[in-house]
């Protein structure tokens, strides 16, 4: 059996530093090609700590397990995706329905880490993985400037090489000088709801059947005309609801996180969705914001760093998008290792193969698509003024209160003229040279 | 079956009264098995006792747990219906042993007991109080153990009459020979007659501490009860006053809860109480889910303004 | 020295679900070893480690019981070696059926000088498994044990009961039923748990320890309820500032008047 042999030698070949997303898939990679694996988590089972808006892009997970979404505990098949403007009482909501949505390979799929996550730590365990819960890495061991093992709790562990997936505020990887500190305008934080309500009263408000999901974004007054935004996803027997904000904006805001939640639920676009719903939990957390030019170091000797502690996260305002990109760096990871074990070398040169593979990937090509954007989203008038804009146009076509009416080019005029055309002008060139 | 004959079995004089009682509104003939001697049997017969049966004190080194053998014969040649054991340490272990005697289970720390056309029913929680489960006895004997406050003790009779039997049981060579018996300082406190308890939880950080949660127990007259965690765990207060399903269960007008989550061992223990006050620092902890009165603060900061504006208004 | 700890999985209190007319589903709660039990682990662990031997775990229950997570955990905490004995019988057997099991896998498990019990399963709460074992055994039986010394072939307890600490020599084998304030039971490092992968599970059905069949049930379960909601007020206020203060006070003493 696996223990006994490790016990013997005190050693294991990796030790992944994580359970969630990137952490599990590494480690179930690298126990299927049978290396004495140990992976290592600190919450009480993996998951347990975790916080996700909730939408899982199929495709990085489908390559490493097949349909797994047959046997993952999945909340729902995302059918339906929506966005909303919104403004302290209105809201223009576009939505879209396509059988792309469903197609393998571009599905999506509503997940609650503290199942889903739990899945994936137990099939690493399955394949073979040595698994810790409720254990915390206290930091690296470092000999010559490489990194040879974890300390836990005074205990001493040792292995060839060391995957760091501790998530988005990796202190282990700082702490061993790996790293430079995250910069707050690098980081965004999340505050996240979910309100527990039967099934058939989701699908009833959400006209969904079965299994069928909604993916709903918000942009406007959820983050009170600050950058950010605002989601809301559709599980079985709950409806998960958040915001995401620039920490640096926050303050700028005047209103608390919690202020905004509360306005947020409590927006008559929102609270009939969530009405009678019972509040089950309530988290907040860090999303790594600034997309690549938060990306730093990525492998070392005797180490690499994959998820959001290499900053491998999109924030495009108003959406997050990290969890295929933490599986899909953990398994490069896994396979960089898998190289390195080959050559009985994990020095620094030995374990670039994983940048080369990163660079090859939609990681790196994602990341530098919307490199700029966060600079792009770092406007006001995106969150603030355009909401309103639209809405007031909206306003004008739709509400007939017996004044006489403007031409629709007019009405349109007004509101672009409050933003500024030149402004306007300006954001749509931003937007495209940004992407 | 009818349910004729009752036994009583307990260690402790105090607890003669209440069980005695039980006896007589389940069954016909109530006998009580005692560890002590004369007097406390008149008392006994005084209390509602038809008989007594006299295991005198057993020698300084010998455990009354160790005539459970003698206990089981007895009950057997007598056919008894029902034993009530007094659920102190010592009679649940005589009723754990005497129960093995005779091939059965103990239905334990039962909170109601009732006859139903000859079969005895019984209440006792389940999953530390998240449930109660009711059970009905399919023995010939029954034995249970019964806490305080199940039955109410009947005015005694110092007229009733009542046969007196001294045992000189044979005690089972069980190889345990008591070496020592010192008293236990701990103090004696009846909380469940107390109208008013005050219950500190771990939100107290420090047994000093605690002198606050004194202060303002004094102030509103109430007696101070914990949360198991302050009695066990710390051991900053005497057992006697934990709350909860392995603790008291209390049935004041006002329970007062600081620094207390509200887990339901704990709650089972109050839920009686026709008001239930709150004070915690976590707005989201599980006793603000159950109380008439909450404030969510930092009791450090909130208990002294609280106590002060009181002393102000008396 | 052998010692035997007794423990039982149970489904988490916290996790239970009331379902509508106060029915309770344990069906999402997640299933531990109780709490007390560890108490007996533990104090299992601190003889061994002070006179050496082995430390053995017994547990009997329904089929959850072939959870590995489970029985990691359990062996984690100081267990040499665990015993198993699985039977759906056992979800919903009483005390003196447990007892009977437990009297038999010990029979299987061979030679022994002590079995711990823990204060009380945290589903029952019976507290008389371990005083039935011991009762079986034809062994001494102590319960509320809150201090072991092995003396070599004896062992010192002290024993609280509620006016007095008793202090016992008593002889082995023996079976207790330790406190909940024995002990603190330590919490499993990354080494227990990386060992408790290497450690040996015996499983056992009850005809492999010829106790296929069971005493009868002393007691049919009529029903199984979540104790009636007293409706509460609810009337809940938040913050420090004086207002808070005076508005709590203003409703508290009317309670007292
Ligand atoms: C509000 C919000 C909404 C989001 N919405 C989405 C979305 O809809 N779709 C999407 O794809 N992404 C979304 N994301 C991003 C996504 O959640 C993350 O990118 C993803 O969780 C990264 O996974 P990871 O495994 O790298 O890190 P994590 O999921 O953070 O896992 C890190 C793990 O390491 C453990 N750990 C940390 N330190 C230690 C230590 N010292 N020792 C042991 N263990 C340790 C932690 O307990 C944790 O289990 C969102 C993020 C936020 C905050
Ligand atoms: C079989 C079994 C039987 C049990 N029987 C009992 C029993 O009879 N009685 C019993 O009490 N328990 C019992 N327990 C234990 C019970 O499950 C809980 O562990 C215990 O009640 C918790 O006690 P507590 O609320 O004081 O501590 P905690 O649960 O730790 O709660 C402490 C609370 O204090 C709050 N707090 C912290 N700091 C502050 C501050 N500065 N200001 C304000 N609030 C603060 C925290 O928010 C928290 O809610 C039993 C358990 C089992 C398994
Ligand atoms: N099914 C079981 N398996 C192992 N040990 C048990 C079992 N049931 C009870 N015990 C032990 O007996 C003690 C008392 O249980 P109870 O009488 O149910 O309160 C528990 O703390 C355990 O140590």
């Amino acid at each position: 059996m696996v223990g006994v042999k490790v016990l013997d030698e005190e050693k294991f070949d990796v030790i992944v530093v994580g359970g969630g997303l990137a952490g599990s898939t590494a480690a179930y990679i690298l126990a299927q090609q049978g290396l004495e694996v140990l992976l290592i988590e600190r919450g009480n089972y993996a998951g347990s700590k975790n916080m996700t808006g909730g939408r899982l892009y199929a495709h990085s997970l489908e390559k490493i397990i097949p349909n797994f979404a047959e046997e993952a505990p999945v909340e729902r098949k995302v059918v339906n995706e929506r966005i909303s403007m919104m403004t302290e009482k209105d809201a223009v909501t576009m939505s879209y329905h396509s059988p792309r949505l469903a197609e393998t390979g571009s599905d999506s799929y509503v997940v609650l880490r503290g199942k889903f996550d739990r899945w994936l730590f137990d099939k690493a365990e399955e394949a073979g993985a040595m698994v810790t819960a409720g254990i915390k890495v206290d930091q690296l061991m470092v000999e010559d400037n490489r990194v040879t093992g974890v300390i836990c709790g005074g205990e001493e562990m040792k292995a060839d090489v060391v995957i760091l997936a501790d998530g988005v505020n990796s202190l282990l990887a700082e702490k061993a000088g790996l790293r430079k500190r995250v910069q707050p305008s690098h980081v965004a934080v999340g505050a996240k709801e979910t309100y527990e309500l039967p099934a058939k009263v989701i699908e009833d408000r959400f006209s969904l059947t079965g299994d069928e999901g909604t993916a709903w974004l918000f942009a406007g007054s959820p983050s009170s005309g600050q950058v950010g935004g605002g989601f809301l996803y559709t599980n079985k027997e709950s409806i998960s609801i958040g915001l995401v904000l620039g920490l640096e904006h926050i303050t700028e805001s005047g209103k608390t996180l919690e202020e905004m939640m509360v306005g947020f639920t409590n927006h008559p676009e929102i609270a009939p969705l969530i009405k009678d719903g019972k509040l089950l939990e309530r988290s907040g957390h860090v999303v790594p914001e600034a997309g690549l030019s938060m990306v730093s170091t990525l492998y070392g000797d005797g180490f690499l760093i994959c998820g959001d502690a290499a900053g491998f996260c999109l924030n495009i305002g108003y959406m997050v998008r990290g969890m295929d990109l933490a599986i899909t760096s953990g398994e490069l990871a896994a396979k960089a290792v898998l190289k390195a074990k080959e050559k009985g070398d994990f020095s620094s040169s030995s374990l670039q193969s994983y940048k080369e593979m990163l660079d090859n990937s939609f990681i790196m090509n994602d990341l530098s698509v919307y490199k700029n954007f966060p600079a792009f989203m770092d406007n006001p008038r995106i969150f603030n003024q355009y909401p309103s804009m639209l809405s007031g146009i909206m306003a004008d076509m739709f509400i007939i209160d017996g004044k006489p009416a403007l031409p629709l080019r007019k009405k349109a005029m007004k509101h672009l003229k409050a933003v500024g055309l030149l402004n306007l002008a300006k954001d749509a060139l931003n937007g495209v040279k940004s992407v | 079956m009818t349910v004729n004959n009752i036994w009583v079995i307990t260690d402790d004089q105090n607890a003669v009264g209440e069980l005695c009682d039980g006896g007589r509104q389940l069954g016909k003939q109530v006998s009580v098995i005692l560890f002590s001697d004369q007097n406390r049997a008149q008392e006994a017969i005084s209390s509602g006792a038809d008989q007594v049966y006299l295991f005198g004190q057993a020698g300084e080194s010998v455990m009354i747990e160790d005539y459970s053998k003698s206990i089981a014969e007895l009950l057997r040649a007598e056919k008894a219906d029902l034993v009530l054991v007094y659920s102190s340490i010592r009679g649940k272990l005589i009723a754990g042993r005497i129960a093995t005697q005779l091939g059965i289970s103990v239905l334990s720390n039962v909170s109601e007991l009732t006859v139903d056309d000859g079969s005895i029913i019984v209440k006792h929680m389940v999953y530390g109080g998240a449930a109660i489960r009711t059970e009905k006895a399919l023995t010939d004997t029954v034995v249970v153990t019964v806490g305080s406050g199940v039955f109410e003790a009947m005015p005694k009779d110092a007229a009733r009459q009542g046969k007196v039997n001294e045992i000189n049981p044979n005690v089972d060579n069980a190889g345990i020979r008591i070496l020592e018996t010192r008293p236990k300082q701990g103090e004696l406190v009846n909380l469940s007659a107390a109208k008013r308890v005050v219950g500190v939880g771990r939100g107290f950080a420090a047994q000093e501490d605690l002198k606050m949660a004194e202060e303002f127990t004094a102030l509103v007259g109430a007696e101070m009860a914990c949360s198991r965690p302050i009695a066990e765990g710390e051991k900053w207060m005497s057992k006697e006053r934990y709350v909860g399903v392995s603790g008291v269960v209390l049935k004041p007008d006002i329970y007062i809860a600081l620094g207390i989550s509200g887990q339901i061992q704990h709650m089972v223990g109050v839920n009686h109480a026709k008001t239930l006050v709150a004070i915690n620092k976590d707005k989201n902890a599980p006793i603000f889910k159950q109380v008439d009165i909450g404030l969510v603060g930092d009791l450090y900061k909130v208990l002294p303004k609280i106590a002060e504006k009181i002393k102000a208004q008396n | 020295m052998r010692v035997i700890t007794c423990c039982k999985a149970v489904p988490e209190a916290q996790d239970i679900v009331v379902t509508k007319d106060r029915q309770i589903s344990i069906e999402k709660a997640e299933w531990k070893f109780g709490q007390y039990d560890l108490n007996a682990v533990e104090a299992g662990k601190q003889i061994v480690e002070a006179v050496g031997g082995q430390l053995s775990g017994l547990c009997a229950g329904g089929k959850i019981l072939d959870n590995s997570k489970l029985r990691k955990d359990i062996l984690s905490r100081g267990l040499d070696d665990l015993y198993v004995v699985m039977d759906e019988k056992m979800e919903q057997a009483d005390t003196y059926q447990s007892a009977k099991v437990l009297e038999a896998a010990i029979q299987k498990m061979g030679d022994f000088d002590l079995v711990l019990c823990g204060a009380g399963s945290s589903d029952l709460y019976a507290q008389q498994v371990g005083n039935q074992l011991g009762e079986l055994l034809g062994l001494p039986v102590v319960n509320a044990v809150n201090k072991i010394t092995p003396e070599g072939d004896k062992i010192i307890v002290e024993r609280t009961v509620e006016n007095a600490i008793q202090v016992l020599e008593i002889s082995l084998p023996a079976v207790f039923s330790v406190t909940s304030e024995i002990n603190v039971p330590r919490i499993a490092g990354m080494k227990d748990i990386i060992a408790a992968n290497k450690k040996s599970v015996s499983k056992f059905t009850l005809s492999e320890i010829n106790a296929d069949n069971l005493p009868n049930s002393s007691s049919e379960i009529l029903s199984t309820m979540a104790p009636e909601q007293v409706d509460r007020r609810l009337n809940i206020l938040e913050g420090e500032s004086d207002e808070v203060i005076d508005a709590f006070v203003k409703l508290l003493s009317a309670e007292l008047k």
